[in-house]
Order: structure tokens, then C-alpha cells, then sequence
């Protein structure tokens, strides 16, 4: 923090219909400063960052660039003030190449007009390869896994030349190596003068990054404090207005017989030997690095990607999917490492939470809206999702409570496997621990719980047991208490560590 | 963040009444410079004209709703209501086998479309294209080219449609048009499809992010193939209504009507990109057509202009619909 000022917002006003998204938030960034800010889901984050992007128009208020007023009309106007933003959704094109959405809009061209192209893939290589990104730049987004993506949204925004950066979520899906990387890749242009304002539902990040946070409760601004004074537990008050005592609760739940048994199980050029059982009551915590397959082994469960060979036996019974409406029916859940693949936008939050389970809602074949509601009401009551309004298109809910509806679609399904995929990814800290007594719940009524994570704390605390996944095989196992936050990372990056069963 | 309810009553009659508030204001101006307008045998004759419009619109409705488009309508309905022609005045099949016959042959065609996008997995902008033509071609097969049935058919062989055909296209109950009491309960049918069964719900989710709907376990084929043959139904109900009102069925009857359906389905709100839209819109959207036809004949406007204002209308009211959209985040 060493620069003067480069930015005041002064006041900053937005209403949606039914909702007070910012009200009167005042903030100031200061050049060369890394400057976090905080808060709950639906607490206003991402629209007062869509606003200094220019993607949408504040209601009243003052922003002040160098001490001058200015009126942020567009995207394109935000860039030439020297603004770039990273948006909490990934909002790539996904039939064009890694390079040129890099430099969508933007492409190094040749006399007459024309694309250069060799010279964008250089120049792509170049960003990526400055962040550290192993992605090729000739590859369609289409097959980028989401960690990819969100890191070639990072490099496109880098590859601009900006004043002050706009981070939102950016690390929500990216493995410890990824973040470190793009930490290091953030202190230097910070070194350079460069002011980064950067939210983040990951409270380690604070600390790791931050000089300075702001805090945002329901649209209004709670305080800004120095990231160097203050606590932990301070700013969480600060953010849910109260203490959370428990971050991780865990309720024994006796485990009893199996209810998902994997044998042998090869898929997608990926897996091998993959063979595992999940109990009943039981929470089997997944873990791995980017590219080693968990994704991959949900979807071959699921009957969205193809098995070669082996076995999955439901109950004791062998099963074959090759589809979702058939691993449904057998009982399996699914939520998806990316959110956009569980929703539908347009629809409200009852018709979104029984889409998995409208047979539960069908009565003679005719859907009964009523019950469907009363379903909804519950669920929206119990995750308490923000606002609770159940006709509400869900694509106008904040990033975190669309997450809390797509674990309301599964809880209301009644699977007796259910697979989460990174299922906290962008949920606040006081969301998760409801999240996590709602797997609780699950495990108490029977549920087996394959939890997918790349938060090592989380599957730590959580998981009666834990795989670790390294390369498409199941390099370690480890039982509840049994391994440290190093054994994991040694067993995911394939180093044999203590207490483990070569597979 | 604060609570106060989902917007005034003012935004959401911007939000979902679009439709309504132009049709208002579309039959306020006219009733207004135009007395015949206002009379009821005036209001009738719009109904009846309107009425197969409308029915075609209501599978439409579903096709676009489930993120497809279905260019066919007005083709399977030449074909469906050929056939059933030619089978009441050619075959002597009694009208309640001939009528039945039209609305599966109608599903039939509405069934392939389904299977070639699914399975073949076609654009549905193309399979539908090739479905128009060759619809169209089979139907000009079937009658050689010429009304069924024909005038001269008729005097020589005592060939006739039946009553019960006629009465469909241009009987009254309680002064009310019989098409239009069809494209009413054609409509209550779609609406309650899509309401209240699972291929409605389907349609909505496959229509608004088909990964959603499939990681769901819905089946998204199953789901479309349905929604289609549901266009070729109600452009068979369409060919029966349609034969009834001409007194005769001909291969090239209703042609360019897959865009006025189009037309009414837009008009009514229905996103174009699948996912959001009502039966009721389509409904009011294609009385909104009929109206502007209805008073652009009666202001004495050339048929060359009414095309051009016909087609400005669709253009303006859509532009509206988008910026209500945005404005409003709809
Ligand atoms: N386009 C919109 N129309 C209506 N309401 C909106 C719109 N965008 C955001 N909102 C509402 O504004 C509030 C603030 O949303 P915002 O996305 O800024 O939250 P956030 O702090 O980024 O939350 P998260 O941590 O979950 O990403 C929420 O209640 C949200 O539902
Ligand atoms: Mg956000």
C-alpha cells in the first residue's frame, strides 16, 4: 500500500425489482493495494463490481477516478479508463479457441484487416505461460475443465493492460498450486502500481493477499478494516453479524451396510482400477489435483461420461448407466462442478428444486404446483437461500444462492448416493456450515455422501474417510483423523505418504 | 437488500402484459376511427379468421418454448387436412374415421420431425425446412393438384365433404365461430400441457438450458420428439378446421401461415432462444394479427402495405419486448 488514491466511490445506489442491492456504499482504493471485499451471498459483491465494470448502471452515486467524477457507461468504456474485470461466472465463448478468447474483440491483426494468427497463439502462449497455465491455446474452451477456464478468464483479463483489477471469485474453482500462482502473479502487479479490488468466500485468501477489506451486509457497507489488525473471527462478524461457532460441524452417524460399490471401474482413457465402496451414513471424502480425475469418476457414475469396464453395484445390485434418468433412478444424485450445468435460468426456484424428482410432485400424471411449492418453500426455508422469493427466476439470484439451489434439487430427489462436486464452491461461510449439517442430515437419514473437494480443511473435517485421487487412480486412502493437510497433497501429487494403501 | 414484494403493479403489467396492453391499444385506436370495427359480426369475423392461425401456434408455442422451431406447421396442415379430404370424399370413410385420420396423420409428420432432429440430429431450423417441402409435396400427390374436391369431382361423382367438416370451418354455436371455439380449447389443451405435465415442464427446462435438463434426468429426445409430433397435432386440428372453412382441402392451402405462427408466438412473449413463454401470449399475439389485418382492411389499406406494416409490427413489438426485458430484468 503505497500510492495515493485512485478511486472513490462515493454513495453508490442499485435497486432490482424487489431487491436493494447496494445502498449507499462508499469505498476507496488506494494505488498499488490489494483490497478484498467481503460479505454474504446476495450481500452486493458482484454488483458493485459489474458496476466499476461497466456491465451495469448504478442508480445514483459518485464514482471518482483520480479525483475526477466519472459516468462508467459500458464494458467497453471501463476498459478504456483502464478497469478489467473477471466475472464470478465464467463467461468465455466456448466454441472458440483458448487464444482467441484472450483476445476476443481484440485480435492481433495483419495488413488489410486480417486475423494474425500465428501471432495470437504466440502472444497467448505468452499470458498463459506468464500466469504459469498449462493450457494450450489452440484447444476450443468446450474441453477446458472449469479450473482451466477460469484461468484463461484470469489471462484474458491480464493480457489487458489495466490500472485496476476486478476479481471476482477468481479462485472459487482452482487447487491450492493455481492460487499460489496466481498470488504470486498478483503481488507483482501490485508491485507495479496496479490496485486489485478481489472477493473471495475463501477466508484463508484474507490474510494470504488482502492489505485491506471492506465488508458489505445486505447491500450496505459494514466497515473497511486493515487486513493487518484484524481478526478472523472480526471480519466474519462482520460479514454474517453474528459469531459462527462451529465452521465445520460434524455429527457422528453410525455407518452401516454399503450402498455403492465400485469395482474395477475404467472410463473416458482416464480411470483405472478405480474400486471403492460408500456406506451408508457415510461421508467419502474425495481428493485430488486439477486433472486427476474426480470429475471424471462422478461422471462415469452418473452416466454422463462412458464406461469401459468394471462394476457399480446400488444396494448390492449391479447397475449399468448410460444415462442421467438412469442413474437417477437408481438413486444417484449428482450437483455439477459447474453451477450453470444444474440450473435453469428462467425458471423460478420451486420448478428448478423438483426438476430431479418430478415424479414426487406428479400425481396421474399431472403436476401438482401446490405440493411443488410447499417442496420449495421448505428447502428455500432450510438453505436458507436470499431472497426468498419462489418465483424469482433463479439466473437473478447472487452466485451462492443459485449453489444453494442446486443442493436443494438434490436433497429434494431422495437419492440414496449422492455425488457433490465441489459443493460449497462460492458459498459464504455461514452457508457452508449449513451445508454442512445438511450433509449431516443426509448421512443421518441414510444417505451415502461422495464429497469431491479441493478444500483440504473442509474434506478433513467433513469426511469419514478419504481417496486420494492422483492421475485417474485412487493413490491413497486414508481413514477419518488419519492424515494431515500434507499427507493429502503428498498422496494427490503422487509421493507415497504415511498411513497409505498402494492401490 | 430490502423486501418489497416482486416490483408495483405497474412493472409487472410491463413485465407480462405486453401483449395485452398492445392488443388494447391496437383495438382502442381502431374502434375509434373505424365504427364498423366495433360491431360484434365484425368481432366474430376476426375471431373466425384468426382462429387457425392461432391453433398452429400453440404447438408452436411448445416447439419454441423446448428451444426449437418448427417451419412444418402449415404444410403438415395442407397434408392433414388433404388426407382426410380425400379420404371422406374420395374413399367414402365416415367422418369419424376421416377426421381422426387427419389429426394422425398431422402427429405422424410431427413425430418424424422430432425423430429426424433427435435422431439425426438435424438443426431443427433445417429438418423442419425439408419437412415443408416435402409435406407440401406429398400433399400435391395425394391431390393431384387440385381441390378436393374439385369442382368437377363434385357435379360428376356427388363427391362432397361431409357436414360435420363444414360445420367445423364455418358452423356457429351461440353466435360464436366453431374455429374459433376450436383454437379455444386447442389453446386450453397446450396451456394445460404445458402447465401441468411433465412435457411441459420438460419442454421449459430442455428449452431453457438443456445440460440442466439432461443432468436432471430428463430425457431430452423423449422430450423433444414429444413436443414436435404435439405440433403436428395441432397442425392437423388446424388442416380439419381449415378444409371445413374452404369447403374443400388443396395441397397449397395455408402457405406462408408457419410464419404467422412464428409471428404470434413472438408477439406473445415467448422467448425466441427457448425456455420462457405462455399459451395465453400466443393467443393474444395471434388475436393481434388478426386485428391489424381486420383493421388495415377496413382502413382501406393496400394488400402490398399490409404486408409492410404486418411485418413492422412483428419487428417494433419485439424490439419492445427485448428493451422491457432488460429494463425490467424480466
Ligand atoms: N439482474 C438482477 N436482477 C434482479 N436482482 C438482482 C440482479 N443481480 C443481482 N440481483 C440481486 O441483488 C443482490 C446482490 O447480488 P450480488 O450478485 O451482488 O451478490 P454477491 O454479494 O455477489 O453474492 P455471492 O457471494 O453469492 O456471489 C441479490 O439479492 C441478487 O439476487
Ligand atoms: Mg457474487
Amino acid at each position: 500500500m503505497s500510492g495515493g488514491e485512485i478511486l472513490r466511490l462515493e454513495g453508490i445506489d442499485k435497486r432490482f425489482p424487489g431487491v436493494h442491492a447496494l445502498n449507499q456504499v462508499d469505498l476507496d482504493l488506494v494505488e498499488g493495494e490489494i483490497h478484498m471485499l467481503l460479505g454474504e451471498n446476495g450481500a452486493g459483491k458482484s454488483t458493485l463490481l459489474k458496476i466499476l465494470s461497466g456491465s451495469i448502471l448504478k442508480d445514483s452515486g459518485r464514482i471518482l477516478l483520480r479525483g475526477r467524477p466519472v459516468e462508467i457507461t459500458d464494458a467497453h468504456h471501463a476498459r478504456t479508463l483502464g478497469i478489467g474485470m473477471v466475472y464470478q461466472e465464467l463467461s468465455l465463448v466456448p466454441g472458440l479457441t483458448v487464444a482467441e478468447n484472450i483476445f476476443l474483440g481484440r485480435w492481433p491483426t495483419r495488413a488489410g484487416g486480417l486475423i494474425n494468427w500465428p501471432e495470437m497463439v504466440t502472444q497467448a502462449e505468452a499470458v498463459l505461460g506468464s500466469l504459469g497455465v498449462p493450457v494450450d491455446p489452440r484447444v476450443r474452451v468446450r474441453n477446458l475443465s472449469v479450473a482451466e477456464q477460469q484461468l484463461t478468464e484470469i489471462a484474458r483479463v491480464l493480457a489487458l493492460d489495466v490500472q485496476i483489477l476486478l476479481l471476482d471469485e477468481p479462485t472459487s474453482a482452482l487447487s491450492d498450486r493455481d492460487r499460489d500462482r496466481l498470488f504470486g502473479f498478483l503481488r507483482g502487479l501490485r508491485g507495479k502500481g496496479v490496485s486489485v479490488l478481489y472477493t473471495s468466500h475463501r477466508l484463508g485468501e484474507i490474510r494470504e493477499i488482502g492489505d485491506r477489506a471492506t465488508v458489505l451486509r445486505d447491500g450496505r457497507k459494514v466497515g473497511t478494516v486493515a487486513v493487518a489488525d484484524a481478526a478472523e473471527d472480526t471480519v466474519v462478524r462482520m460479514m454474517v453479524g453474528r459469531d459462527i461457532r462451529e465452521r465445520f460441524p460434524k455429527t457422528p452417524v453410525p455407518i452401516g451396510a454399503p450402498v455403492l460399490t465400485v469395482r474395477n471401474l475404467r472410463a473416458s482413457n482416464l480411470l483405472r482400477d478405480i474400486s471403492f465402496t460408500l456406506h451408508s451414513g457415510e461421508i467419502l471424502g474425495v481428493f485430488g489435483l486439477r486433472g486427476a480425475g474426480r470429475t471424471t469418476l462422478a461422471r462415469s457414475l452418473f452416466g454422463l461420461a462412458r464406461l469401459e469396464s468394471g462394476e457399480v453395484l446400488v444396494n448390492g445390485g449391479g447397475i449399468e448407466v448410460t444415462s442421467p434418468e438412469e442413474a437417477i433412478r437408481h438413486g444417484i444424485g449428482y450437483t455439477t462442478e459447474d453451477r450453470r450445468e444444474g440450473l435453469v435460468p428462467m425458471m423460478g426456484l420451486p420448478p428448478n428444486i423438483t426438476l430431479a424428482s418430478l415424479d414426487g410432485v406428479t400425481r396421474a400424471g399431472i403436476i401438482d404446483h401446490r405440493e411443488e411449492q410447499r417442496i420449495g418453500a421448505r428447502l428455500v426455508e432450510d438453505l436458507r437461500i436470499q431472497p426468498p422469493v419462489l418465483s424469482r427466476p433463479v439466473r437473478l439470484l447472487s452466485g451462492g444462492n443459485q449453489q444453494k439451489v442446486v443442493l436443494a434439487k438434490w436433497l429434494a430427489s431422495k437419492s440414496r448416493v449422492l455425488i457433490f462436486d465441489e459443493p460449497t464452491r462460492g458459498i459464504d461461510v455461514g452457508a457452508k456450515t449449513e451445508v454442512f449439517q445438511l450433509m449431516g442430515r443426509l448421512c443421518a437419514q441414510g444417505v451415502g455422501l461422495l464429497m469431491l473437494s479441493s478444500e483440504i480443511p473442509e474434506v478433513l473435517a467433513m469426511a469419514d474417510r478419504i481417496l486420494v485421487m492422483h492421475r485417474g487412480r485412487i493413490a491413497a486412502e486414508y481413514a477419518r483423523g488419519e492424515a494431515t493437510q500434507e499427507d493429502l497433497l503428498r498422496s494427490a501429487v503422487g509421493l507415497s505418504g504415511s498411513g497409505m494403501e498402494e492401490a | 437488500m430490502t423486501q418489497h414484494g416482486y416490483g408495483s403493479w405497474v412493472t409487472r403489467l410491463l413485465l407480462k402484459g405486453g401483449p395485452i396492453i398492445a392488443l388494447f391499444l391496437l383495438a382502442g385506436y381502431l374502434s375509434a376511427v373505424s365504427p364498423h370495427f366495433r360491431t360484434t359480426s365484425n368481432f366474430m369475423n376476426v375471431l373466425a379468421q384468426t382462429s387457425v392461425t392461432a391453433i398452429l401456434a400453440v404447438g408452436q408455442t411448445l416447439v419454441i418454448i423446448s428451444g426449437g422451431i418448427d417451419l412444418s406447421v402449415a404444410a403438415m396442415m395442407a397434408l392433414a387436412g388433404s388426407l382426410s379430404a380425400v379420404s371422406l370424399a374420395y374413399w367414402g370413410w365416415s367422418v369419424w374415421l376421416g377426421l381422426p385420420l387427419g389429426l394422425a396423420m398431422g402427429t405422424l409428420l410431427g413425430l418424424l420431425n422430432g425423430l429426424v432432429i433427435t435422431k439425426g440430429r438435424i438443426p431443427d431450423f433445417i429438418a423442419t425446412l425439408g419437412m415443408m417441402t416435402t409435406a407440401r409435396g406429398v400433399s400435391l400427390l395425394l391431390t393431384q393438384g387440385l381441390p378436393v374436391p374439385s369442382h368437377v369431382t363434385a357435379i360428376q361423382l356427388k363427391a362432397y365433404l361431409p357436414p360435420e367438416l363444414i360445420w367445423l370451418g364455418s358452423g356457429a354455436v351461440l353466435g360464436v365461430p366453431v374455429p374459433a371455439v376450436v383454437a379455444v380449447a386447442t389453446a386450453l389443451l397446450g396451456w394445460t400441457v404445458l402447465h401441468y405435465s411433465r412435457l411441459g415442464r420438460s419442454a421449459l427446462a430442455v428449452g431453457g438450458n438443456r445440460e440442466a435438463a439432461r443432468v436432471s434426468g430428463i430425457n431430452v429426445d423423449r422430450a423433444r420428439i414429444a413436443v414436435y409430433a404435439f405440433s403436428g397435432f395441432t397442425a392437423g386440428i388446424g388442416g380439419l378446421v381449415l378444409t371445413g372453412r374452404l369447403n374443400s382441402a388443396n395441397a397449397l392451402m395455408g402457405e406462408g401461415m408457419e410464419l404467422q405462427s412464428i409471428g404470434a408466438v413472438v408477439l406473445g412473449g415467448t422467448n425466441l432462444f427457448g425456455g420462457e413463454g405462455t399459451v395465453v401470449g400466443t393467443a393474444v399475439g395471434a388475436l393481434i394479427m388478426g386485428v391489424l389485418g381486420n383493421g388495415l382492411n377496413l382502413l382501406n389499406v393496400s394488400a402490398f402495405w399490409q404486408r409492410v406494416v404486418m411485418g413492422l409490427v412483428i419487428i417494433i413489438v419485439v424490439i419492445f419486448d427485448q428493451w422491457r426485458r432488460r429494463r425490467f430484468g424480466a
